[in-house]
């Protein structure tokens, strides 16, 4: 039919915003006019226009916008893709807008930036849709008649949350078991599971582990320390039927699990001692390693851990310890490099937080949300910034972190006292400012070019400018700098009083901690994740795919956050961390990605044993230890963990569990665990960074050298996680065995296998000690026979005895190097260490020899 | 150990390689553990080096990378890129249009326009343009191509050198070196597929993290080598062990090592085995490398090395030795570009001596390269982080900020096209109005030139594959021969 197009619109949409008996009259009558002349009929045809647009009848959301928008808007703006953050499938996507803010105001035609959009008015968006024709005047007249009228949307069209049928946000219920033949092979509740699957695939599980390995797989994974020989034997020969549940109770009651744990925790709270970054200053905050390891040891639930860690500060009258422990999101890096923009380095911890967060709480790669929609999982960015506004109102102070010695010593007193003299000079110091910058203005030019190289970027930059171009803090960094030389002191005797006054003060460690702003920071999405772009703001809040959050207060805060994290209903936290738990038991997680259970990750192997953890590790008051009795005492955990042919085959990658896994020490148990062996290993808990030996030449790649005065009594051979960690020049043993950087969260260590851990275990100055400490304590006891010594040093190493062959070799291993030695006794005093030659060096050395070769096995390495 | 014990362990040695076999097969770790034949067991070995060669995506047109590293960017407005204009213009306020959306590290808004105070001439048949500061990389301009319009995303050095080695501004991700390691192993069978030298007043800022493998497996990270006493630490054997006893060591530890391969079954002890026989190679093979003393004098000088001083130059002989070895990937460091205008970073005198110290080793490397026939197959690349800005900083010298939106670097070898310029900066230098070249261009090309697709070469991590060039990057087709 030959309809102009305006009229073909009008019939095509207006029906949508007139009740249906008065528009076919309207058309019936335009129609008739239009047959009978064109131009009254274009003039009517606006009228109908106006009428529609002035319409008493209101226009209906759900019966006049909403098809319009699903016709043409919904494709990009739909819950999964989110164009600039707009939903405009459902009436709240309109009204709460996007990135850039609300796109209408009820009432306010004038000011409805969406109209402007779509009739392509707007100075920063071009009109919309991008592709496809543009919208009919008519559409257009549709949604501005519905905004004039108050943009009312029914209460159905008001739910923005997101439903997802994804496994992992599902409800946690725990399953019931199901029912095995093998009933002799079960201990517990897990190998219902784990035996239930394997009888489905026609699989047989491993044997038990025999004792001695059994006790040396328990006492690696909980306290990261082998059992001594007396405990092995103690252990086999244990008749009584709960051996193994009194041998993982005595554990779990040991400080060194505290000590294993906490660290496993602290590669998750990317903990280190330096700032990172290009200048990578030191950092005080070891108190909060001690934190970890003492809530772990105390049975600490892990809700609690949570809450303390998350919002410590905004605990009513916290105590020291609970801001201690809010040092897990102070462990982000801090840039010092000169010319930097704080907000920016700032911002980008935030984001850290936001995304560690997601990763060791939720599984969830919240991340990826910074910048645009969530590729794959339902997380908007938008509410990626709502996550991100619990975390970015927090001031990041340092404080005082006196033990209760020091405290009752009056230390904390006397430090202040001192302070307030300090204080006195400063003040009288001020009073001749004019005299102070005057001798500071002759001295400046004086500066050596060799000192100058040695000072900070800033100080540099600040030195490079005349006095009045200098900034506050500029001018400071050079009075600083000036008062540190001879030229001051001597010509102000209270600079050198205050330098005296300084020498004294005693130190007392410092931590570094959160705590809430008291004026909220505003937080606005980012778009494209740039934070000088600044789009709408948001209030704190939580995805909604997920459960809710409570809040008593009018805006939710991070204390809300942390409970909601640890809430008896998050479908994610209990089974994120006992899937976590599992993976560091049998070195791959019921769920593999273990840092993504959205919907890129893999599902879990076995999802009802998964859920059974999780569900029984909320129920037991998020009790850590319970979950690790429950793991180490089942009949799967149990099992020896030697490669079967039929199974390689079928399940190369041990899946199914029917067997345990050999998993290779971390790094700093492999150190341990020498030093264990070779009875050099200090028990001290806690405390300061250590300095043990580490190689020359670690610094000639690092912009500046860093202090490293190498330790030399009980603090060269304390536990690994005590070492001293540069984020620009890591402990190079560490970093050998894969060792976190500890830049980012690490949720899974990499375990790799090469040469230069080969290089590390043979040549390292301390792995070297610690087969000399071996070879002694082997010497001192009062066999002579090589083949017993040779079973000793077994026994030592792996707490097992060698079998024939292994033994043979031993035996013709020193009795080789006894042989060498004797033709070079010099060689025996060097490898040894000795000072001037002695007749036992050979002796000693041959069997230092036969340490070593013994401490550089695939076996010495691995948890069995 | 008796006949009978010696047949015993022989035994298990032939186990050893039969359930390795299976095991690695199982894992289907390489198509080659479906042969058989003489040389399976050997090849099953070979099988246990994650850095073994690996095909790339397509045919490649090089093997190796040597990437210069000029740490603290180099001012591009002194070396490669003249602007008569801006000379012309000096003293006066850069035009708001340029500065209104920019950020810098010290410069204010109203800065003034710096002039270079550097002579620029034509070079080699190509006609090239490279200032008096490096006659040497002048004398070989027609062996090189230059790129005018490099440009980057973040302007403090920590996090640009990250971008340039990793293509993300912060911690975390893998090296470029990795990323080629990970994707096509390495043709090294007894030194690391990556190597990092340095060489300047201090090291490169930010640390280790320029060469680490990120979220990849910690095999591919860069080795750092030392120029000074052993290259790799722990290196040297432990007081009172010499090399023969050392040898006796590694046997004894790799027999006990087959006696559990052959209880367990498990593969790694396998990896074990070859790793510590590769390690008691690189044991004589890196000091080897290291020493120059068996090159002619000719070369030692072409390089202006001296082999009783860690220096650039020697580094540069070191890199060209290592790709000779079949090392995949070197990086050199050397640091002081960082020219702001104090005292010891000013654009005349300290600016002459780095040139200096880089410039003739720079050239020789190419020219030792080419004429061993080695160009061909060897990408040298050379630049900084960043450059620096046509505007100077008020400061007591002469000195420029750090500049992200051009600045230059040059290529060669490798399918590199030879004698060309590309890109062309505005009449200030301050943005590219041609071919404008990204870090993550940069990335591509090198990586195509390697055999490897960016958009290919994946690793998933978190649930997401991730890339070199994260979600960008072209290859520079103006750049390939």
């Amino acid at each position: 039919m030959p309809f102009p197009l305006p009229y073909h619109r009008l019939e095509s949409n207006s029906m949508r915003c007139l009740p249906r008996e008065r528009l076919l009259s309207a058309a019936a009558f335009l129609f008739r006019l239009l047959l009978r002349n064109r131009r009254v009929g274009a003039t009517a045809l606006l009228l109908l226009v106006v009428c529609v647009a002035a319409n008493a009848d209101e226009p209906s959301f759900v019966r006049d916008v909403k098809p319009i928008l699903t016709q043409h808007c919904a494709k990009c703006h739909n819950v999964a893709k989110q164009e600039s953050g707009l939903r405009l499938d459902v009436g709240g996507g309109l009204l709460r807008g996007g990135d850039g803010g609300a796109v209408l105001v009820a009432g306010d035609v004038a000011n409805s930036r969406l109209l402007r959009i779509l009739r392509g008015e707007d100075d920063e968006v071009e009109q919309m849709p991008p592709e496809g024709p543009p919208l009919g005047q008519q559409e257009i007249a549709t949604i501005q008649a519905w905004i004039a009228a108050g943009a009312k949307v029914p209460e159905a069209e008001l739910k923005l949350k997101v439903e997802s049928d994804h496994w992992a946000y599902q409800v946690l219920t725990r399953p019931s078991l199901p029912a095995v033949t093998r009933t002799d092979s079960v201990q517990n509740a897990i190998d219902h599971f784990v035996l239930a699957k394997l009888q489905a695939e026609g699989l047989a599980p491993s044997a038990e582990a025999n004792r001695a390995t059994l006790i040396r797989r328990v006492s690696l994974d909980l306290l990261g320390i082998p059992p001594t020989p007396a405990e092995v034997d103690a252990f086999v020969n244990d008749a009584r039927p709960d051996a193994s549940e009194r041998l993982v109770d005595r554990l779990l009651a040991s400080p060194a699990y505290g000590e294993r744990w906490g660290r496993h925790w602290l590669d998750l709270a990317r903990y280190a001692d330096s700032n990172g970054f290009t200048r990578d200053f030191g950092r005080e905050i070891w108190k909060y390693r001690e934190w970890v390891i003492a809530a772990v040891n105390s049975g600490m639930s892990f809700d609690q851990f949570t809450i303390e860690q998350f919002a410590g500060d905004m605990l009513p009258d916290p105590t020291l310890d609970q801001l201690i422990a809010t040092g897990f999101h102070r462990n982000t890096l801090i840039n010092e490099e000169g010319g930097t923009d704080q907000e920016q380095f700032r911002v980008d911890a935030v984001a850290d937080r936001v995304d560690t967060t997601g990763v060791v709480y939720l599984g969830l790669t919240l991340g990826c949300a910074r910048c645009h929609q969530h590729k794959y999982d339902p997380i908007s960015q938008r509410e990626y910034y709502q996550v991100f506004a619990f975390l970015n109102n927090c001031d990041e102070p340092q404080v005082d972190a006196p033990t209760p010695w020091e405290i009752a010593q009056g230390v904390v007193d006397r430090r202040d006292g001192i302070r307030g003299q300090i204080q006195e000079r400063e003040t009288a110091l001020a009073a001749q400012a004019e005299e102070f910058t005057k001798k500071q203005l002759e001295w400046e030019p004086t500066i050596a070019p060799d000192f100058y190289r040695t000072l900070p970027g800033p100080t540099q930059a600040a030195l490079g400018k005349k006095l009045d171009k200098r900034d506050d803090v500029e001018k400071k960094l050079i009075v600083e700098l000036f008062k540190t030389t001879d030229a001051a002191r001597e010509a102000f005797p209270l600079v050198k009083e205050i330098a005296d006054l300084r020498a004294i003060e005693p130190a007392i460690p410092t931590s570094m901690i959160l705590r809430e702003r008291q004026e909220l920071r505003e937080t606005h999405i980012h778009r494209r994740g740039n934070f000088l772009d600044q789009g709408d703001r948001v209030a704190a809040s939580v995805p909604s795919v997920l459960h809710s959050l409570a809040t008593e207060a009018s805006e939710a805060t991070r204390l809300d956050f942390a409970r909601w994290l640890v809430a008896a209903d998050n479908p994610l936290t209990p089974r994120v961390i006992v899937n976590r738990f599992w993976q560091r038991f049998f070195g791959r997680g019921i769920v593999e990605t273990e840092n993504d259970f959205g919907i890129q990750g893999t599902p879990p192997t076995h999802p009802q044993l998964l859920d059974w953890l999780a569900a029984e590790f909320v129920a037991s008051g998020w009790d850590v230890k319970a979950i690790h009795r429950a793991i180490v005492t089942s009949a799967t955990y149990r099992q020896a963990s030697h490669h079967r042919r039929e199974l390689d085959e079928v399940d190369p990658f041990n899946k199914l569990l029917a067997r345990q896994s050999r998993v290779r020490l971390d790094a700093e148990i492999i150190r341990d665990n020498a030093l264990a062996v070779g009875g050099l290993l200090s028990r001290k808990i806690g405390g300061p960074s250590v300095h043990p030996p580490q190689p020359e030449g670690i610094y000639l790649f690092t912009q500046d050298p860093k202090p490293w005065n190498t330790d030399t009594h009980e603090d060269r051979y304390r536990r690994g996680m005590y070492t001293y960690f540069w984020r620009s020049s890591p402990y190079p043993s560490l970093m050998a065995f894969d060792a976190p950087e500890a830049n980012v969260t690490c949720t899974r260590r990499v375990r790799s296998n090469t040469p230069l851990q080969s290089l590390t275990l043979a040549n390292d100055i301390q792995f070297i000690e610690c087969a000399r400490a071996l070879a002694v304590e082997v010497l001192a006891t009062d066999c002579d026979h090589d083949g017993k010594r040779a079973e000793l040093l077994f026994q030592r190493c792996f707490s097992r005895g060698p079998n024939e062959l292994e033994r043979s070799r031993l035996v013709e291993l020193v009795a080789a190097q006894r042989t060498a030695f004797s033709q070079d006794p010099d060689a025996a005093t060097a490898l040894i260490g000795g000072e001037k030659p002695d007749s036992n060096d050979i002796e000693l050395a041959a069997w230092t020899a036969a340490s070593r070769v013994l401490m550089n096995l695939d076996e010495f390495i691995t948890r069995e | 150990m008796n006949i009978q014990q010696h047949h015993l362990l022989h035994t298990t040695r032939r186990h050893f390689f039969r359930d390795c076999r299976v095991g690695l097969g199982a894992m289907a770790l390489g198509s080659m553990m479906n042969q058989d034949g003489p040389f399976a067991a050997e090849q099953a070995l070979d099988a246990t080096n994650p850095l073994a060669p690996k095909p790339p995506h397509f045919k490649p047109r090089a093997k190796n990378v040597i990437f210069l590293f000029m740490a603290g960017g180099p001012s591009q407005l002194e070396l490669f890129d003249p602007k008569p204009k801006l000379q012309q213009l000096e003293g006066q306020v850069i035009p708001e249009s340029y500065v209104e959306n920019q950020r810098f590290a010290f410069l204010k808004k109203d800065a003034k326009l710096l002039g270079t105070r550097r002579k620029f001439a034509q070079h080699g048949d190509s006609g090239q343009t490279v200032s008096e500061c490096l006659p040497h990389i002048a004398s070989i301009s027609d062996d090189i191509a230059i790129v005018r319009s490099m440009s980057t995303d973040v302007f403090n050095h920590g996090p640009a050198k990250f971008f340039m080695n990793t293509g993300f501004n912060r911690f975390g991700r893998p090296s470029m070196g990795a990323w080629i390691t990970y994707g096509i192993g390495s043709e090294a069978s007894d030194l690391p597929g990556f190597v990092v030298l340095q060489s300047g007043p201090r090291g490169p800022r930010g640390g280790s993290p320029n060469w680490g493998s990120g979220f990849l497996p910690t095999t591919f990270q860069g080795v750092p080598f030392r120029g000074k006493g052993a290259p790799i630490l722990n290196l040297d054997n432990p007081a009172g062990i010499d090399a023969a006893r050392q040898g006796d060591f590694v046997q004894a530890v790799n027999d006990f090592n087959r006696l559990r391969l052959a209880d367990t079954h498990d593969p790694e002890i396998a990896t074990r085995i070859a790793a510590y026989e590769m390690a008691y190679r690189m044991q004589s093979s890196a000091p080897e490398l290291m020493d120059i003393t068996d090159e002619t004098q000719e070369t030692i000088e072409l390089y202006g090395a001296d082999p009783a001083k860690p220096s650039f130059a020697n580094n540069c002989l070191l890199a060209r030795r290592l790709v000779q070895r079949g090392t995949r990937f070197v990086q050199l460091y050397h640091t002081d570009w960082d020219h702001h205008g104090n005292p010891d970073t000013e654009l005349t005198g300290t600016l002459d001596k780095v040139c200096k110290e880089i410039d003739q080793p720079a050239a020789a490397l190419v020219k030792d390269l080419k004429r061993l026939g080695m160009l061909d197959d060897t990408i040298v690349v050379w630049g900084g982080e960043f450059g620096r800005t046509p505007q100077g900083e008020p400061r007591d010298f002469l000195g420029r900020d750090h500049h992200i939106e051009a600045f230059s670097m040059w290529l060669a070898g490798g399918g590199v096209k030879a004698g060309i310029t590309i890109g062309k900066t505005d009449d200030l230098g301050y943005f590219p109005v041609e071919d404008r070249v990204h870090v993550h261009d940069l990335h591509a090309t090198i990586l195509h030139l390697m055999g490897l697709d960016h958009l290919k070469l994946t690793y998933r991590f978190q649930g997401r594959d991730f890339r070199l060039t994260d979600v960008a990057g072209d290859v520079v087709q103006k750049l390939l021969a």
